[in-house]
């Protein structure tokens, strides 16, 4: 940069715009839901519900999993869009610990129940592929939107923003393929499901330094300034 | 107490600088600029004063990229220190990916500054004196610095075309050079 800085200031209130504030990360969240929620629940009509949905709705440890999956989803949704706001509170960070515990801990617990109930046979581990494909693609839209929304705010954090933005998009992924795929095998889901959603996560972790930089988010800026 | 009054005003010209209010955005920049200054030079001491106000020229620059991640609710500074320290850390890394990649030197004689770098680019300066010397030079000596000054031929080459030998295009591009430095020196 060789311009004086007192010539900069100039040419920023020349470009000055007024700007509608983001609103806090929780309204956002709600925002973001207004999208993901719809598209989740035409993909599952598109391809069609598992035959026994009714009946799993009264399986207190399916629901316990769906809502942990549903709830970390939104919370890691929240703490991500926290992240790019300067100045948040890191308390955000540990939003999604709670849920991700739950959803964890009862998947875990159902594999100690399979073992007590079945013994060795109650934790055979199949492959099941099919289940990265369908929460990438459940999950598709609500990432695509999570990543416009967070492009929005201050690349601060860019690992950790995109991974909670990762998280949030593979959860409500997860939560959305249990509604139309008949895996309940507590190994299954821990292993396949959650394993994809890790993978996810991880994936957009690093895809974070592409997806939120200083030098895109200030570029604009930069050039609108430097062309005038 | 006047810490305190100082940032509400602050905060009551981003609120207004939001809003697209164009003089309170100039008075926001301007009454933050010295600050970011001095929070840069107290955090970057080792750093060139040009590479200091780079860095506030970033800040100035983030802040107006991300001006909609302000909450009008909240105080400002804190928002403003929040890019400020992650504009440094990021500062830090591009600054020493730059330093990894410099070769550091001995300053060399080559700088306009230095007298004696200066006297052979300054004779050449004028073509036309230059033309006129290369004109004076006996037909071998011409024949030598056309082929490998100007036409920038080998020896190896230049001997073949001109049909002598190696060393006594040596010694006859010696002489011819010799000669033009004597002859554009007394010209200058």
């Amino acid at each position: 940069m060789t311009m004086d800085t007192e010539k900069l200031i100039e040419r920023l209130a020349e470009v000055v715009e007024p700007v509608r504030p983001l609103a806090r990360p929780w309204i956002r969240t709600a925002a973001w839901l207004l999208i993901a929620i719809p598209y989740i629940a035409l993909v599952v009509f598109v391809v069609s519900p598992r035959a026994d949905l009714i009946s799993k709705a009264s399986e207190w440890r399916y629901v316990i999993e769906q809502v942990a999956a549903l709830a970390t989803g939104i919370t890691a949704a929240t703490a991500a869009l926290a992240t790019v706001i300067p100045g948040y509170d890191r308390k955000f960070l540990f939003l999604p610990a709670l849920p991700l515990a739950i959803w964890l801990g009862s998947l875990g617990d159902g594999c100690v129940e399979d073992w007590i109930r079945f013994g060795p046979d109650g934790l055979s581990l199949q492959p099941d592929w099919s289940c990265f494909p369908a929460i990438v693609l459940v999950g598709a839209v609500p990432a695509i939107v999570m990543a416009v929304m967070l492009r929005r705010g201050a690349p601060l954090t860019p690992h950790v923003t995109s991974a909670l933005g990762g998280l949030a998009a593979a959860g409500l992924g997860n939560f959305g393929l249990r509604l139309f795929h008949s895996q309940d095998a507590s190994l299954m889901v821990l292993v396949w499901q959650v394993g994809t959603v890790f993978i996810l996560a991880a994936m957009a972790a690093w895809a974070g330094q592409y997806l939120l930089n200083w030098r895109s988010t200030v570029g604009t800026a930069r050039r609108r300034v430097l062309i005038r | 107490m006047k810490r305190q009054s100082d940032d509400q005003v602050l905060t009551t010209l981003m609120q207004a600088a939001q809003a697209g209010d164009v003089q309170a955005y100039v008075r926001l920049l301007k009454e933050i600029t010295p600050r970011l200054r001095q929070i840069v030079r107290r955090q970057r001491f080792f750093v060139s004063a040009e590479d200091i106000e780079d860095l506030v020229q970033d800040i100035l620059l983030s802040l107006h990229a991300v001006r909609a991640s302000y909450d009008p609710q909240r105080p400002f500074m804190p928002w403003l220190m929040a890019i400020t320290r992650n504009r440094l850390v990021d500062g830090a890394r591009r600054y020493s990916r730059r330093v990894a990649h410099e070769v550091q030197v001995e300053n060399m004689p080559v700088t306009f500054s230095d007298e004696g770098s200066n006297i052979d680019s300054d004779g050449y300066r004028d073509p036309e004196a230059l033309r006129q010397a290369i004109e004076n030079l006996s037909p071998a000596q011409r024949a030598a610095i056309e082929m490998l000054k100007l036409r920038e031929m080998s020896l190896k080459e230049a001997a073949a075309a001109g049909g002598t030998s190696i060393g006594a295009l040596k010694v006859s591009v010696h002489r011819a050079m010799a000669t033009l430095r004597r002859a554009l020196i007394k010209e200058s």
